[in-house]
């Protein structure tokens, strides 16, 4: 199965709202790659993720998830199928980082069943391959920003989608963390995993993504490969500022123009 | 906290809890204050009539009470991620007094009588603040069920003060105070028997989903990709153990401070998760409320109402935790 995603003329309002968020938005995530979504604040990213998982319900058009619609899907097997990092996720009443963990289990129990030996194994497992076993019996409100995002990436990863979708994965993160993170995101591509992130970060997504969607006013401006996409005309089109784009030794570079 | 120690300390709690209760049989007033001596059983009738149909039925009761309200006060605490809210905020406490007074009032003061009006108007309560929390235009869900609660608290509450303004001063105003003031003085094997129901389908629901509690009190949207339905599961979880609560409260009157702190306590004892901390809240709280109803029965010659000695220790027992709480966050400061 193709893990890829389409969305076919959605429209999205929110509730008692009187304008549109997503307007005739058509777009194709290829499955097994990374897609990176850039776009200036307010222009429906989020809004764009939310509807992707099934939490929020287009207005008019279709959405398809490996190939079938939300409504063919149970609720159990959707998320079995499509994961979530949300920019904002406070862990409320102090849970250990493996108490949180074991709730990227839930997907594969029923409401009235507790998690058993399998699905610790799958924990373990799961923060071993990200190195972070050692944050496991840590109370998860102590956690640094870098390592809450790990932990955060650790559940999703538990709960063993073929799609990922986060949602500014790499902001309020330092370099080296950053680096990890979008490292992961490659990663997990690699393992076959269709990957959708938001950033703020031009660079962020060259370094992670092989596919491009530009979004502007609720719609795709833009979406392909680097070359096609992250060029000075469409991006400086997009922020509304000056961006010079360099390619050296295979290594492409977004830079704000200098304003001295 | 790892699972044998877990073990160990619910088993450690359940042995305590019925050691409460074995003796709290034999404590009270008759033959004398404080101490009746288990052989009495055998050689006096009254004795044995005492207490199988009168403390046996409030000793379990009060058990049944400790339980549903720690139990109403985790869930509520979980679901609306608020460790300030406890079960009988959602118009239910409020609504129930209502109910019960207004019954006092005129209907008739027989115990079903108040009992049945008492649980109607908790669930009227719970129904309106829930109507109302839809129709309010801003916030997010948690938010406007908690304004609504208090909004629909404060009518029911003005209608109290209403008819207790109205009533006879002499007859039926020391009633409905008396009620109001909460306690198990009245209990009887009927009246275990009505609550009994509402309290077994809240209890075991919300001890069959203690772990999905956890999922439940993350972000809606994290919680929804994990596969949460999100409405139905928080509905099935309040409504259980919300109608406990109000036929509980319908015949105990409102009992303060039990559902805010137990569930603090557990908290710590065992840690975050529901998982673990949801058996030990209902442990504690049944305890707690076993012990202080039977201080309430036996520390005077008349009986003190059990929801002044509720609210009493458990003022005490959350300054106690707040001011530990300081201490340990300088230390980790």
């Amino acid at each position: 199965m193709d893990n890829d995603l389409r969305m076919e003329n959605l429209y999205f309002r929110y509730h008692r709202s009187d304008s549109d968020v997503i307007r005739n938005l058509t777009l194709h995530v290829p499955g097994g790659r990374v897609s990176a979504i850039l776009g200036p604040n307010g222009t429906g990213k989020t809004t764009l993720l939310h509807l992707m998982l099934g939490l929020l319900k287009p207005g008019a058009g279709l959405i398809t998830i490996a190939g079938k619609t939300h409504r063919q899907y149970s609720r159990r097997q959707l998320s079995q199928t499509i994961g979530l990092v949300p920019q904002f996720e406070s862990i409320p009443f102090n849970l250990t980082v493996f108490e949180y963990l074991l709730l990227g289990r839930s997907p594969y129990l029923n409401p009235f069943q507790l998690p058993g030996r399998k699905d610790r194994e799958i924990v373990e497992q799961t923060v071993q391959s990200l190195d972070i076993a050692h944050l496991l019996g840590k109370p998860a409100q102590r956690l640094s920003g870098g390592e809450r995002q790990l932990v955060h990436i650790a559940r999703v990863l538990a709960q063993n989608p073929g799609i990922l979708l986060l949602d500014e994965p790499t902001a309020h993160l330092d370099l080296e963390n950053q680096h990890r993170i979008l490292g992961l995101l490659q990663r997990m591509s690699r393992q076959g995993i269709t990957t959708v992130f938001t950033t703020h970060d031009p660079n962020a997504a060259i370094y992670a993504a092989d596919h491009f969607i530009l979004m502007q006013g609720g719609n795709i401006a833009q979406q392909g490969d680097l070359d096609t996409v992250i060029t000075a005309e469409n991006l400086t089109g997009l922020y509304r500022i000056p961006i010079r784009v360099e390619s050296a030794n295979g290594h492409t570079m977004v830079i704000m123009e200098n304003f001295r | 906290m790892q699972s044998r120690r877990f073990t160990l300390m619910l088993t450690l709690l359940a042995a305590a809890v019925l050691l409460i209760m074995l003796a709290s049989v034999f404590i009270g007033r008759y033959p004398e204050p404080f101490w009746m001596p288990p052989a009495l059983m055998g050689q006096d009738p009254l004795a044995k009539r005492l207490l199988l149909s009168l403390r046996l039925p409030r000793l379990l009761t009060a058990l049944t009470l400790g339980m549903t309200l720690s139990a109403a006060g985790s869930v509520l605490q979980m679901i609306f991620r608020n460790p300030l809210v406890e079960p009988g905020f959602l118009g239910v406490s409020q609504g129930a007094a209502f109910g019960a007074a207004l019954s006092i009032l005129w209907f008739s003061s027989h115990p079903v009588t108040i009992e049945l009006s008492a649980t109607f108007f908790g669930l009227l309560g719970l129904l309106t603040s829930y109507w109302l929390s839809t129709r309010v235009r801003f916030g997010g869900w948690i938010l406007r069920l908690i304004l609504s609660g208090i909004a629909v608290s404060a009518i029911f509450s003005s209608g109290i003060g209403i008819l207790k303004y109205i009533a006879d001063p002499l007859s039926e105003l020391p009633e409905i105070t008396f009620w109001l003031l909460g306690g198990l003085y009245r209990v009887t094997w009927q009246d275990f028997v009505y609550v009994l129901p509402f309290a077994a389908v809240g209890l075991v629901t919300v001890w069959l989903m203690r772990w999905r509690l956890n999922l439940l009190c993350l972000h809606d949207a994290t919680a929804f990709s994990l596969g949460a339905s999100l409405t139905r599961e928080r509905l099935i979880l309040l409504v259980t153990i919300i109608s406990a609560t109000a036929a509980l409260t319908a015949i105990s009157g409102i009992i303060g401070w039990v559902g805010l702190i137990i569930p603090h306590i557990a908290r710590r004892l065992a840690g975050a998760s529901a998982e673990k901390s949801l058996p030990v809240a209902m442990l504690l709280g049944g305890g707690f409320t076993v012990a202080s109803d039977t201080l309430a029965r036996t520390m005077l010659a008349g009986e003190i109402p059990l929801g002044i000695l509720t609210s009493a220790i458990g003022a005490v027992l959350f300054i106690y935790l707040m001011m530990s709480m300081g201490w340990k966050a300088r230390h980790h400061g």
